[in-house]
């Protein structure tokens, strides 16, 4: 058997545990699926009317404003993922599960690969739960078979980059508390985008660096694909952020994780 | 000689959950920031959205976050309500209360150590959200009546809602479920007249929206600081404080004593 295999084998069985650990703790993903429901029914239903008139154009009433907020709850639902990934990933560096797995014949990436393609699938779970709400409130999306899986393609390569990035902070955090609130700005970045506002309704300053954030071009290519919106360069903004965010999430995590544990 | 027994007590008491406050600083921090960050947020991300839905009234300068300040003040005793119900939690399941009870302490004054402590913190956490909201353009038209008016309620509406959340971190079990019971709480001030108007609403949610406590008590403090319309308001928002507040402080005191006397 290969090195290769016994990785994969490996990091099946933890994404085994972490599958198991969601079923057998619901809380936590009930939690990080309330989250972007109670937001998007808040913003549908309280602001959605406001909003609407608002942004003439852009949105023009409750039900056109439902279509635009939607591509933005799916991203928030990630986000709210990857913050619950930290605080596991910290719970096992604190609790001395780690220790244990040290000591055993396994692969060394496979804990944290368990843990990204837990959350990935977590995730999936959690937009695919957001975007059925968005549904029932009247979000009708115009996209082809082909758009749809272009959809799911971008926010599993999304899941992905943000996971990776929140495992590094569950790492580098010292506590399960420290792990919670470190990666609250990825919460905030929805809000700093063009997820529920378009940007042009922004001060000069925020709405340059509104346009300019990783989320931003990501909400663009999802609203894209779902309602039709022009998408320009968005798409090839939002895979490269994500190749980035991936990459130097991983890179990080890898880095901490083969610290010595005992420093 | 009792009053006075209770009195130094509840001092000694406030003491102890000012020191906490200073060695712990991150939730008091977070009490301060949140509804900081909701205001930038709102005024200066969503604010040019939101603009419109406040243009006919002249008291408001067309400005949203002359609109936004008064209903955002009411976040505060929102959040801090989590803290509230965490940190009695915590008392009551580390069995430092327990340690109280043998010595001679006044029972009454442990909870009100805590809500005399919540309230002296939001009012730091209100005077720092006023002090930025004046910095990005936020100008009230009230004078020192209408201040003191102000800061009245304002203080009635954290004393209301302090002792419901001494009810409920009693009520919980772990100090986490007492930072999730609050949750429905925490979201009133959303879903009411705080941060838009309730007219942009459907029907349903409009009704709840002006109905709820959050709604006649942002709009009493809207009249008093912006000089709009207060209607009845006033008297509505003043019902919803001391029925909450004596909810909460039966609902506390009469939980107290059965879980340190049993």
């Amino acid at each position: 058997m290969s090195t290769l295999t016994y990785a994969a084998t490996d990091s099946a069985t933890m994404l085994r545990r972490n599958l198991r650990h969601m079923r057998r703790y619901p809380s936590m993903t009930v939690m990080l699926i309330g989250m972007p429901v109670v937001f998007l029914l808040l913003f549908v239903y309280v602001f959605g009317g406001t909003l609407g008139s608002g942004l003439g154009e852009a949105a023009g009433g409750r039900s056109a404003y439902v279509n635009y907020v939607v591509p933005g709850i799916m991203l928030m639902a990630l986000a709210a993922t990857a913050q619950g990934t930290a605080i596991s990933v910290a719970m096992d560096m604190t609790e001395g599960i780690i220790a244990r797995f040290r000591t055993m014949a396994i692969t060394r990436s496979s804990v944290l690969t368990g843990h990204v393609f837990g959350a990935v699938i977590q995730s999936m779970l959690c937009v695919a739960v957001s975007v059925a709400v968005g549904f029932l409130v009247g979000f009708r999306p115009d996209a082809t078979a082909i758009e749809w899986l272009a959809v799911v393609g971008m926010v599993v390569l999304t899941a992905f980059a943000l996971t990776w990035l929140t495992v590094a902070m569950g790492l580098v955090s010292k506590s399960v508390e420290t792990a919670s609130n470190t990666p609250m700005f990825l919460m905030l970045l929805p809000f700093f985008g063009s997820a529920f506002v378009p940007t042009d309704s922004m001060p000069t300053g925020l709405r340059w660096f509104a346009e300019y954030q990783p989320f931003t071009p990501i909400t663009e290519t999802l609203r894209g694909l779902l309602m039709g919106t022009s998408i320009g360069n968005s798409a090839a903004l939002a895979i490269g952020w994500c190749i980035v965010i991936a990459g130097l999430g991983y890179l990080w995590a890898r880095k901490l994780y083969a610290r010595d544990p005992s420093n | 000689m009792s009053a006075t027994y209770a009195l130094t007590d509840s001092v000694t008491m406030l003491r102890r959950n000012l020191v906490r406050f200073r060695r712990y600083p991150a939730m008091s921090t977070m009490i301060i920031l949140i509804p900081i960050i909701l205001m930038l947020m709102f005024d200066f991300f969503f604010g040019g959205a939101l603009k419109g839905a406040i243009g006919g009234d002249a008291a408001l300068g067309g400005k949203y976050v002359n609109y936004l300040v008064p209903g955002l003040i009411l976040m505060i005793p929102a959040y801090m309500i989590v803290s509230v119900a965490v940190s009695v939690c915590s008392d009551m399941t580390k069995g430092i209360v327990k340690r109280f009870r043998t010595m001679q302490v006044s029972p009454s004054s442990i909870l009100f150590g805590h809500v005399i402590g919540a309230m002296i913190q939001a009012m730091l956490s209100v005077t720092a959200l006023i002090a930025v909201a004046l910095l990005i353009g936020f100008r009230p038209t009230a004078g020192v009546v209408e201040w003191c008016a102000a800061a009245g309620l304002f203080a009635m509406t954290v004393f209301a809602f302090v002792w419901l959340a001494a009810g409920f971190g009693l009520a919980a079990k772990t100090p986490e479920s007492a930072s999730n019971m609050p949750f429905p709480i925490m979201m009133l001030p959303y879903l009411g007249s705080g941060l838009v108007p309730t007219e942009g609403m459907p029907a349903g949610v409009r009704q709840f929206a002006q109905y709820q406590p959050f709604s006649p008590i942002a709009e009493t403090l809207r009249g008093l600081l912006m000089g709009t319309a207060i209607g009845n308001n006033g008297v509505i928002a003043i019902a919803w404080c001391v029925g909450i507040g004596v909810i909460g402080y039966v609902w506390s005191t009469t939980t107290f004593r059965r879980k340190t006397t049993a």
